[in-house]
């Protein structure tokens, strides 16, 4: 995948071309802006669908009580919720996410919900993870390794500190099936979908840049290969909602 | 500083173990020679955040 230096030292940003060390900025920008409405937002673009594709995550997950698991880009803390139900009291959830305005808006809504005591809150890059080798039963990654830099650094990272037997799950848009959805899917991304982020979030640039940022992702086979490469094995991917979202699992053998 | 989180914490550049300094509320790490700081009640787990020690720093207990 060409996810490191397309020409020299430029990579994506959307469908521009920024250096690449602009990106990590730009994308911090984007969630600055759209942290505290990046729920009803969730909500509005996909008419719900969200979370019918997080609740398959989390049925596909195996994690039981007990478990250590990794919510990388948890942001607003959807997965982290649901999983510290699963893991209980012995259990322990960390949320990690790049952009503080993300995780202190993930944190209240959390506290708001009286999920406290199994679930941690962390800073991090998922490019160089903050934990030791061996550590996660389950590591998730939801619509954020799109916005990663160097995609195949955080997979190696997630790889390492996942313990063997554990398992990596990665929900990311992907590259739709069938010509007639792309088309409206298209049509909806690059027309209605910037004019609703500047309706609801008064920004209509970073919507824009979702879409773009969706169609510049490696598609279902590329990001298989990437996760191959980065010591995974048993990768396999499963598309949902005509492969708008693909859920991509791999366990650390 | 939550020890259940310290527990799991390491350096994101060494990958050593990182203590807590009560007094200046970071994460240090003698081994890279940085220290996060925690804001919020979260650690800010970033090489670009981080402090670089200083000789007496490092050199301390």
């Amino acid at each position: 995948m060409t996810d490191q230096k397309d020409s020299q030292d430029k990579t994506h940003f959307g469908f521009e071309q920024v250096k690449v060390d602009e990106k990590q900025d730009k994308v911090a920008d984007v969630f600055h802006s759209v942290a505290s409405k990046y729920d009803i937002m969730n909500d509005l673009m996909s008419g719900g669908v969200h979370r019918i594709w997080k609740r398959l995550t989390i049925e596909q997950s195996g994690v039981r009580r007990g478990h250590k698991v990794l919510d990388i880009a948890g942001g607003t803390g959807d997965l982290t919720m649901r999983f510290s139900r699963l893991v209980g009291a012995e259990g322990q959830v960390v949320l990690a996410d790049i952009n503080d305005s993300m995780l202190k808006v993930g944190r209240d809504r959390l506290m708001d919900r009286g999920i406290t005591g199994n679930v941690e809150f962390v800073q991090a890059n998922a490019e160089a993870l903050p934990f030791p080798d061996n550590t996660f039963d389950c590591i998730t990654i939801a619509f954020g390794l799109r916005n990663v830099t160097f995609k195949e650094k955080a997979l190696a990272s997630m790889a390492r500190v996942l313990k063997p037997g554990g398992k990596v799950m990665v929900l990311e848009f992907s590259k739709t099936n069938n010509p007639l959805l792309t088309k409206a899917y298209d049509l909806y991304s690059f027309s209605l979908l910037p004019k609703i982020g500047k309706l609801i979030a008064g920004d209509e640039e970073s919507y824009r840049y979702l879409a773009e940022s969706i169609r510049m992702h490696p598609d279902q086979e590329t990001l298989k290969g990437m996760m191959e490469e980065a010591g995974l094995s048993q990768c396999k991917y499963q598309n949902m909602t005509g492969g708008i979202v693909a859920l991509h699992t791999g366990i650390k053998p | 500083m939550d020890k259940k989180l310290l527990d799991i914490l390491v350096c994101p550049v060494s990958k050593a173990p990182v203590e807590w300094n009560k007094e200046t509320n970071e994460l240090i790490c003698r081994t890279s020679g940085l220290a996060y700081p925690i804001r919020d009640d979260i650690p800010v787990m970033l090489e670009t955040e981080a402090r670089t020690l200083t000789t007496d720093e490092r050199l301390e207990k």
